[in-house]
């Protein structure tokens, strides 16, 4: 979750204005929104709170729904795992009733419990699982007819392997981080590991992991930190006598 | 008046057909002369005047029942608020109308607002109020019938009405109390409501009858836009903005209006802003709830935080958005904070009727410290820490063990302390057909499925249940976390072999299960930005264990934190700083002979200088 997680450099004044006014409430500024979940699904944008809006007026009107948006938004908050984004936009959706009304039976409640079974494996970083459900026959229907449309999907996905990895290791073997990553020949993975500026190591077979925040570990004693303001009592005091 | 009052839907088509039957009366004797028709009309005539006779008959005697003591007070009650005397208003509102309640309307309603009527000279904006008293005393004492559920929400409308809609602002003051009450029960009646809509079940013929044709009653919208406008009529973050940019009080008027200048407004519109906070968590949006709070400083110097209640139920909702943005290390700190505060507060709050609402609000706080505390572990504040073992020791425990002990204990403390979430929409109480359908569909009650699988599948379908399932999945995927720390805590380096051999797993399961733990000891947390809006933050290490894997080994370093001793003194320098100080300046006791006075103050002086220096020797010595 970077700091621009609320509020992405990519968002227009136009969705800015809709995420943070009471226009957020208009129905008819749902098309708005939803044509800019078709332009980050294109564009490999993301904009979680202008998808929440989208699944706030599906909740208050639920005429509105429309169940490829719906999917198209959890789809993309996959890819933000660890951040709580995919459990933010399911606890949006509020219990329907299978809606009869619908020309076409509605592909959300067979997709939901998969697209979960997806988030729960990124979230515990079961990465070699999360792509053999993914590749396996049973999501075909997802593969076709949705992640296909959503441009990076999975580089995407790619990139939270690459965050846990990162924080985790110092270095990892091309096996491991292969199956991690679901890149099999030795070219891919090694022109992917090269795109991250990541090397191997001289044998070929471990990649070294370039030091970060999270992977330098350092036995320390956390000695308390006196700060000026917190004196400026007994200071003050001194100075008067 | 009265026929409104009894059944508010039935009476509206009643005068509606009165007017036309008026009319066409007029129209027939004026103009066509249909003599038939205006014989018809006379004993229907009688018949209303009947009714209306044995209803005024009836409102006499319930007149008469009220006691001698009550009328008095209603009184009183209406003056106080004709004249704005707030601090008249604030003992009828907080110690006159809680003490008649005990005393005779315990287990029954107040008279009705009609019935009290005459007293207050037919008063509609007291009646408002009175009303407004008398739905929350049904609600908290009583059970509320479908009638008091439609006619308090027509009530709270007519309240908001007034206060947005008439001309300019209204002259009426208020306590800040009260205010927040309005508010807090506004929300909580729709919240009541909203859960007794969604139980299809046991309703009766007339119930479903009225939900059918009353869908906009206590619809989301409406509880939306009554908060909404009044943020935007008092001009409330207009106001916090321009008080925190440090402006002076005449520019803050010129910024915030007719309106905003007033109290009244302005203490309303920041509940409101609270009231959102809250609404948009019973819907289950975490992210919206805090992007309400944007302008808001959560401190203790706010001069909103004169309402205990309110500031409660600030930190409770920030807090529990917190856990569902798994930002534990926040949760931790709002919770902690607050319950420092209702600690601190408690001595002079045993005696307030709200009293017993804030200490349960408190505990169901404990609870949801516990569940953060077990899920990222932090030794932030051991006086809160152990009232909690207090507690739920036991549950804690279970929780910190992890395993499958471990899921029950969270599932547990989540129910009872977690908001009572509400689905935004009616069952389709419009179309017969569905809710047929719905009746006569098996009951979906079947325990909550406790395996370690994914918590999708278990059949409970109401909102708390779907926020629960979401949080143990959470949950679960941390399960391992507590077993791996506490051997990782024994070594300094390890190969993930061995360690996969103890745990008696494979070794690449091991390894992810590692990077699990990595996450969890990683959250984004608003220390360091606590300027900013509550949403914001950045990524902070949350655990004193920390490890990395080099290939196949993993190596351990752990954090030690060295005692504490700075915050210590400087808290017991500052104290006896002002135990000296305040000693300075007591007057001596009078002198009995007219001894010389400056000179004792002299004298007191410098033995103090003195008593000091021997002071400092003593240390060095």
């Amino acid at each position: 979750m970077a700091p621009t997680w609320f509020s992405p450099a990519t968002r227009t004044e136009l969705i800015e204005n809709l995420v943070s006014g009471v226009d957020r409430y208009n129905p008819s500024n749902v098309g708005i929104l939803e044509d800019y979940l078709y332009h980050q699904i294109r564009s490999q944008e993301y904009d979680c709170l202008a998808n929440l809006a989208i699944l706030k007026l599906y909740q208050f009107n639920p005429d509105l729904y429309n169940p490829d948006v719906v999917i198209n938004i959890l789809i993309k908050a996959l890819a933000a795992a660890p951040a709580p984004d995919f459990n933010l936009c399911i606890s949006l959706l509020d219990e329907r009733l299978q809606n009869a009304s619908l020309d076409e039976p509605d592909p959300l409640p067979p997709l939901l419990p998969i697209l979960q079974g997806l988030h729960h494996l990124l979230y515990r970083c079961r990465f070699p699982a999360f792509w053999r459900a993914y590749r396996s026959d049973d999501l075909e229907a997802l593969r076709d007819n949705y992640t296909i449309e959503c441009a990076g999907f999975e580089d995407s996905i790619r990139e939270v392997v690459i965050r846990a990895v990162k924080s985790t290791f110092t270095r990892i073997g091309t096996d491991r981080l292969g199956l991690y990553l679901d890149l099999n020949t030795p070219e891919d993975l090694n022109a992917f590991v090269e795109k991250l500026g990541w090397t191997l190591d001289s044998s070929g077979t471990v990649v070294n992991v370039p030091p970060n925040p999270d992977n330098q570990i350092e036995a320390t004693v956390v000695q308390e930190n006196i700060k000026l303001p917190q004196l400026t009592k007994v200071i003050s005091q001194a100075a008067k006598v | 008046m009265s026929q409104q009052r009894m059944a508010i839907w039935a009476a509206d088509e009643d005068i509606d057909e009165d007017i036309q039957d008026i009319s066409l009366a007029i129209g027939n004797y004026g103009q066509n002369g249909h003599f038939d028709d205006a014989h018809i009309q006379p004993p229907q005539i009688d018949e209303q005047t009947l009714i209306a006779m044995q209803q005024h008959m009836a409102q006499q005697a319930a007149f008469a029942a009220i006691p001698d003591v009550v009328k008095g007070f209603i009184v009183h009650f209406y003056q106080a608020v004709l004249e704005n005397n707030l601090a008249e208003i604030t003992v009828a509102y907080e110690s006159g109308w809680n003490k008649y309640t005990e005393k005779f309307y315990a287990k029954t309603e107040w008279p009705e607002a009609e019935i009290i009527a005459p007293l207050v000279n037919d008063d509609p904006i007291f009646l408002i109020l009175y009303r407004e008293l008398y739905y929350r005393h049904v609600y908290s004492r009583l059970q509320p019938n479908i009638d008091d559920r439609f006619h308090s929400y027509e009530n709270s409308c007519e309240l908001f009405n007034y206060l947005l809609n008439s001309e300019g602002p209204v002259k009426l003051e208020l306590p800040e109390q009260w205010l927040w009450d309005i508010i807090d029960e506004f929300i909580y009646q729709f919240q009541v409501f909203c859960t007794w809509r969604s139980k299809v079940k046991n309703k009766t013929e007339d119930e479903l009858l009225m939900l059918a044709d009353g869908a906009g009653v206590w619809s989301s919208y409406s509880v939306l836009n009554v908060l909404y406008s009044l943020i935007q009529k008092s001009k409330i973050n207009e106001y916090i903005v321009a008080q925190q940019e440090g402006k002076s009080t005449e520019e803050i008027a010129e910024i915030v209006g007719e309106y905003g200048v007033k109290p009244l407004y302005r203490m309303l519109g920041y509940f409101s802003i609270i009231g959102l906070l809250r609404v948009h968590v019973l819907l289950g949006d975490f992210t919206l709830a805090l992007k309400v709070m944007d302008n808001v400083e959560l401190n203790q110097r706010s001069p909103f935080t004169r309402v205990t209640a309110c500031h409660v139920a600030t930190y409770y909702y920030v807090g529990f958005c917190y856990i569902m943005l798994r930002r534990y290390p926040d949760a931790i700190r709002t919770f902690v904070t607050i319950l420092n505060f209702i600690h601190r507060m408690r001595q002079y709050h045993t005696r307030s009727y709200q009293y017993d609402q804030i200490s349960k609000t408190a505990d169901r706080m404990y609870a949801l410290y516990a569940i953060c505390h077990a899920l990222s572990p932090s030794r932030l504040d051991d006086n809160i820490t152990n009232m909690v073992k207090d507690r739920y020791g036991d549950e804690l425990a279970r929780m910190q063990r992890g395993g499958e002990d471990a899921l029950p204990a969270f599932e547990e403390l989540f129910m009872y302390a977690c908001p009572k979430f509400i689905s935004a929409n009616s069952p389709p109480y419009d179309d017969p057909a569905a809710i047929s359908q719905i009746l006569n569909s098996s009951p979906t009650a079947s325990p909550s499925q406790r395996s370690t699988d994914l918590p999708t599948a278990a059949t409970h379908t109401d909102p708390a249940h779907r926020h629960l399932r979401l949080f143990l999945s959470d949950v679960t995927a941390q399960s391992p976390v507590p077993t791996l720390r506490s051997f990782l805590k024994l070594y300094t380096s390890l190969g993930a072999k061995k360690l996969a051999n103890f745990l008696d797993a494979d070794e690449e399961e091991i390894v992810q299960e590692m990077m699990v733990m990595k996450q969890a000891s990683r959250s984004v947390s608003r220390i360091g930005s606590e300027k900013g809006s509550l949403l914001d933050g950045q990524m902070i290490t949350t655990s004193d264990l920390n490890f990395v894997i080099d290939d196949n080994m993993v190596h351990i370093a752990e954090s030690t934190i060295g005692r504490r001793y700075a915050g210590w003194f400087i808290k017991n320098t500052e104290r006896t700083q002002k135990i000296f100080d305040d000693l300075r300046h007591t007057p001596l006791p009078a002198p009995k002979t007219v001894a010389p006075a400056p000179a004792a103050a002299e004298a007191s002086k410098t033995s103090g200088t003195a008593a000091r220096k021997v002071a400092w020797g003593g240390v060095k010595a």
